[in-house]
């Protein structure tokens, strides 16, 4: 009786485990997601271009939960951040996250087609911290791509993407300071739902 | 009432335990989401520092002063059209015309004939060992691989390729200061100390000593073949950002920091 019980208990525990994060790998909580969303691509279920809008939620569905938005969000405004109300840094994130989104997707259904992300190594820096190392192979060439993790609600989740030693998020800190010096919160959060309905168009198979 | 063995009434009770674990897991975890989303305005600041925090070991972003923003931005402007106008089109004809393999073969051939520029570069950075390379990989390369066409050297794992190295960068290990941002037409983005690395480049060039009279043609046509490889990404960037000025700017600005640092 008691073994039985103490069997159920730790199946149990097993099932929390997962949750803390305690033993999951940065490359293999990144790698996972990425590798079964390039997978789709690849799926003749989706060679029609009327499947494209369906292929193109079902890889933002596999790959959404990598990224922290809520630390990028703050990554990209840094000292800004602040100076927005609440209801201002909900909007900034959620406008920020559609074009990051798009963004990516394009790249994705657009470029990878003809490319091979091949995964490298890990690189822990702290225990909340890693780098997972990959690169991109583009015919002759290679493009290498690191994505900065975090350990964040439990999972390793990226917070910034560095392509060739160039950081796209503080790529984006610099534009938003730019505006910023000029215009006002508001109208920051309206040009990047803009450029994100742009982008999202430009994804078009007929675009 | 049916007497009911003794094992089976432990069965159950087993069972009616697992049931009762198994459903309190889901209410301990609705228990715990509802105590995040509960969050304080101090965890907010608290998460905020936290992820300044993650900056910490990074440089931040590098500024330049940009003095001649309007003449600049004007020019950005200039060489946005006249890549989409032009070069573009003119790029994707020669594109249909040449396959790749032999564009590929023409790039290799103009990096490996200025081997000097980085040759020199390494040398007044100290980087003999680099320098060493370049030379190796020029021999190699020349030789056994039809003046450079074919990369032969990368067959020889003493001999791979280095980090880009020139003049502007050199000056930048020695603690030179970018200056100020300033925008080439056709070139691009460049700045006052890699304005004077350039000049100097062109004058490692060694097609600038061949042919002096065929040099600007000769120079055209690399960027054309150079942009034959590349068509597409310059749209990419400039469709993913907000500014595209200041975007164009910053990767340029990280792009020759991280070189510098190599």
């Amino acid at each position: 009786m008691i073994r039985v019980l103490s069997v159920v208990v730790i199946l149990c525990l097993s099932l929390h485990a997962p949750a803390t994060g305690a033993q999951s790998k940065p490359l293999d909580d990144i790698r996972g997601p990425i590798e079964r969303g390039v997978a789709l691509l690849k799926d003749p279920a989706y060679n029609s271009p009327s499947k494209y809008d369906e292929q193109r939620e079902k890889i933002w569905e596999l790959i959404h939960d990598i990224f922290d938005f809520r630390i990028i969000s703050m990554r990209a405004l840094a000292r800004e951040w602040r100076s927005f109300t609440p209801k201002q840094q909900d909007e900034f994130t959620e406008a920020f996250t559609e074009l990051l989104k798009h963004n990516y997707l394009n790249k994705i259904q657009g470029q990878f087609r003809d490319e091979e992300v091949v995964f490298l190594e890990q690189d822990i820096l702290t225990d909340k911290q890693a780098i997972v190392k990959s690169k991109i192979l583009r015919q002759q060439t290679e493009i290498p791509m690191d994505y900065k993790v975090v350990l964040s609600r439990g999972k390793w989740r990226i917070y910034d993407i560095n392509v060739e030693g160039i950081s796209l998020i503080k790529n984006y800190r610099t534009q938003f300071k730019s505006i910023l010096a000029k215009d006002s919160p508001e109208e920051l959060i309206q040009r990047i739902r803009q450029k994100a309905l742009e982008e999202k168009k430009s994804g078009q198979p007929n675009a | 009432m049916t007497m009911i063995p003794k094992q089976t009434r432990l069965r159950i009770r087993i069972c009616a335990l697992l049931a009762a674990v198994l459903f309190f897991i889901p209410f301990a975890m609705a228990h715990a989401a509802s105590q995040d989303a509960e969050q304080t305005a101090s965890a907010e600041d608290e998460a905020f520092a936290f992820v300044e925090a993650l900056d910490e070991e990074e440089p931040p972003p590098p500024q330049l002063a940009d003095p001649l923003y309007y003449v600049n931005k004007g020019i950005f402007h200039f060489n946005d059209k006249l890549y989409l106008w032009v070069l573009k089109p003119v790029a994707v004809i020669y594109q249909s015309v040449l396959p790749r393999p032999f564009r590929t073969g023409i790039q290799n051939a103009y990096d490996n004939l200025k081997t000097p520029v980085r040759f020199a570069s390494s040398m007044l950075q100290g980087k003999t060992d680099r320098a060493g390379v370049e030379l190796g990989r020029f021999m190699v390369n020349t030789v056994f691989g039809g003046l450079g066409f074919w990369n032969a050297a990368d067959l020889e794992a003493d001999l791979q390729k280095p980090p880009e190295e020139d003049l502007g960068q050199t000056l930048g290990t020695y603690g030179i200061g970018n200056g100020f941002y300033l925008v080439w037409p056709i070139l691009g983005p460049s700045t006052l100390r890699d304005t004077a690395g350039r000049a100097g480049d062109i004058f490692l060039d060694p097609v600038a000593h061949i042919a002096p009279g065929l040099s600007p043609f000769l120079r055209t046509y690399e960027r054309l073949n150079w942009l034959s490889l590349n068509i597409g990404n310059y749209e990419s960037v400039k469709a993913a950002a907000v500014d595209p000025y200041a975007s164009f700017k910053d990767i340029y600005l990280q792009y020759r920091e991280k070189s510098v640092q190599e």
